[in-house]
């Protein structure tokens, strides 16, 4: 055609006039471009003191403050990879075990020393993108802190079963090795290790120009040492190790819903049902608004809520009598529920984008799916606030 | 790999699809995806139905309203191609191509031709990205030129997105390739001769981009042995001496539809000229039969 010779200027202007229509991308258009970026976050995250109740020990709850690293490239082809590298500190005191106070209310009891631990973690996936919605990707991770290594691998794949729809599944596998800080001074176990198998699949709908709906089932299948070392469970008059089962299973379901209400603006609504085989069940419903502002500035708000109730073993104390063989007394496994509130704000300069957020979770016994029973004192609150930088080399 | 054809009818004229596509049941959501998306753009922008998206706006004359992205994209492409033509090539001329293009034969009086050119000119038209306004009530749009070539791109879009990599779309003569046969050689694809419609004027390689054709033989009214072409000067409202047909081809149907309009518009004279100036491969045929331009018969 005309690509050896320069166009004239009536072609020129011909074809600036049709670029919004796509007029000058028609061969182009199945190419696809990797964006390539590296990226810095620094991200302080605070749980609200103890306050207004008895405890036992400092008040003062876990700080932790990361920065995470973050670099996307191409690697030939249409492959792209993803690195990730985190490191944490972590300060404070958490929970180690509830007694009962006056009027048999649940009083809490911290562990002793305040703590200062440090978490380094990186996690690689390389992509293959072989177009119109067909992605392999295979990932590996490895996190370390003092008493606690993780080493986990992955892969997805998803495909296009039509225009419409497209499928993706995955699995990964996880392997934990824990071994306790002053295991010997404090009868914890000194070493143990949990496996974690997972699998999911999922179907995305393309239901129309602007909408698009998502739905997955998720199957998780953990076996091991799933107790916390750090906790202990008051039973009767004394405090036994926290002692779960080894074995969990749990299955849950996603939905995920995209409308882009125009393109400056889209909904994005996620929700999350799940069960375990421990008797618990939790919902986690989110909504955030992506708003785009004067082209380059982009605001996100978004609130979440979340609920479960609690595991059959779990109590905040257990009489003498009552049996066992498990007892947990960790907030984790009781019954409660929370709301979050967030906001993020990117700003794009150049090649440079700006980030920052915050988000404020609040959770309560009240909020909790059925029965609550007694309040757990320990469930927590807390105030998230994040700030990172952006380089994009397209 | 199989080939598929799909023949329907959409815009007003005989459309097909044709792909090579391993899967049958990529090419059967392809062939969705293409049907529905011509028949959204016919029902938006028609301007022979009276419940599409441009008689809505006709029928809101007096009030700024505000149209969505695509009208928008289309409305500036329409804007542009209007300053680059000198107001040759003018959507608000639609009162004037129907005045001309009526079925019932006759030659329009004068007073109907100046009637219409009263309800005729972009200029009097008041666009501001994405408002639009028009000052006078009656005025009509017509799209033609733009909206079924840029239907062809969208659909060839479409297809590839679907993963149909070889094929074309061929909106009544309007063609998108979607990609060069599997083994990368390109589709044969035929320009319909004038007279006969039936028979192609010429024939020639295409393995991207897209060809587009204006003319009015389809369309010519002949009153007492005289020829009157429905392409309309909408400055005189007057019909131009013409080709009986221009096709052009380009990186896009879009851009070769709008070279080829505005070729027709331009007429015998100067019509040529441009589509030389352009660079873009083209074949004229007049209405003794004549061709010219590069593209060998």
């Amino acid at each position: 055609m005309n690509a050896a010779k320069r166009p004239s200027s009536s072609l020129t202007l011909l074809l600036a006039a049709s670029a919004a229509l796509g007029g000058q991308k028609s061969v182009q258009a199945d190419e696809t471009g990797s964006a390539q970026s590296v990226g810095y976050r620094f991200n302080v995250y605070d749980e609200d003191a103890f306050s207004g109740q008895p405890v036992i020990g400092s008040p003062e709850r876990y700080h932790v403050d990361s920065q995470q690293f973050a670099l996307d490239t191409g690697v030939g082809g249409r492959n792209t990879l993803d690195v990730n590298a985190t490191h944490e500190v972590m300060s404070g005191s958490s929970p180690w075990y509830l007694v009962p106070g006056p009027g048999n209310k649940p009083v809490q009891v911290l562990s002793g020393a305040t703590i200062r631990d440090h978490r380094s973690a990186v996690q690689a996936a390389v992509t293959h993108d072989a177009g119109a919605n067909d992605t392999t990707s295979v990932n590996a991770s490895y996190s370390a802190e003092r008493d606690y290594h993780a080493t986990a691998i992955g892969a997805e794949h998803s495909m296009p079963l039509n225009v419409a729809v497209t499928l993706a599944c995955g699995g990964s596998f996880s392997h934990d090795l824990i071994r306790p800080t002053d295991a010997e001074l404090y009868d914890r176990i000194s070493r143990a290790q949990k496996n974690t198998l997972s699998g999911f699949g999922g179907l995305t709908w393309v239901l129309n120009k602007a909408s698009v709906v998502e739905s997955g089932i998720q199957i998780n299948y953990q076996t091991g040492y799933l107790s916390d070392p750090y906790k202990l469970a008051t039973v009767g008059d004394v405090q036994l190790p926290d002692t779960r089962p080894e074995k969990r299973t749990e299955g849950a379901w996603l939905v995920r819903y995209r409308y882009a209400l125009n393109a400056d603006a889209a909904l994005h609504a996620d929700t999350r049902v799940a069960a375990n085989s421990w008797g618990q069940h939790s919902l986690a419903l989110e909504v955030s608004w992506y708003q785009r502002v004067g082209g380059d500035w982009q605001l996100v708000p978004g609130l979440r809520y979340y609920a479960q109730d609690s595991a059959r073993f779990y109590a905040p104390f257990f009489a003498a009598d009552s049996g066992g063989p498990y007892f947990s007394s960790d907030y984790r496994l009781g019954a409660f529920g929370a709301l979050a509130a967030n906001l993020n704000v990117r700003k794009r300069i150049g090649h440079w984008e700006v980030t920052a957020g915050a988000e404020r979770y609040h959770s309560s016994t009240s909020y909790a799916l059925g029965s609550s029973g007694v309040p757990d004192p320990a469930i927590v609150s807390y105030t998230r606030v994040y700030a990172g930088l952006d380089f994009h080399f397209d | 790999m199989s080939a598929h054809v799909f023949e329907f009818s959409g815009m007003g004229c005989p459309c097909a699809l044709h792909l090579e596509a391993d899967d049958e049941s990529v090419a059967r959501t392809a062939r969705a995806l293409v049907f529905a998306e011509v028949d959204r753009l016919d029902r938006k922008y028609s301007h022979y139905r009276d419940d599409s998206l441009l008689a809505t706006l006709c029928a809101t004359a007096g009030e700024p309203i505000e149209v969505d992205a695509e009208t928008a994209n289309l409305l500036d492409f329409a804007a542009e191609l209007h300053r680059q033509s000198d107001g040759l090539f003018d959507i608000t001329a639609g009162r004037l191509t129907r005045l001309w293009d009526a079925p019932g034969g006759r030659v329009p009086a004068a007073d109907e031709v100046a009637a219409a050119l009263r309800l005729t000119g972009w200029q009097r038209i008041e666009w501001q990205r994405p408002h639009l306004r028009l000052p006078l009530a009656g005025v009509r749009f017509d799209l033609g030129g733009i909206v079924k070539e840029y239907a062809a791109d969208r659909c060839a879009e479409l297809c590839r997105a679907a993963g149909v990599k070889a094929g074309v779309v061929d909106l009544g003569g309007d063609l998108a390739l979607i990609g060069p046969h599997p083994d990368g050689t390109p589709w044969i694809v035929g320009i319909k001769a004038p007279q006969a419609t039936d028979r192609a004027a010429a024939r020639i390689e295409l393995a991207r981009g897209g060809l587009a054709t204006s003319g009015d033989y389809e369309r010519a009214l002949i009153v007492d042995g005289r020829r009157y072409s429905h392409i309309v000067d909408p400055r005189t409202g007057q019909p131009v001496a013409s080709f009986a047909s221009v096709s052009v081809v380009a990186d896009s149907c879009l851009v070769a539809g709008a070279a080829a309009t505005l070729a027709m518009l331009m007429g015998m004279a100067r019509g040529g000229d441009y589509l030389r100036e352009l660079g873009l491969p083209h074949l004229c045929i007049g209405n003794d039969g004549r061709a010219s331009g590069d593209i060998a018969r």
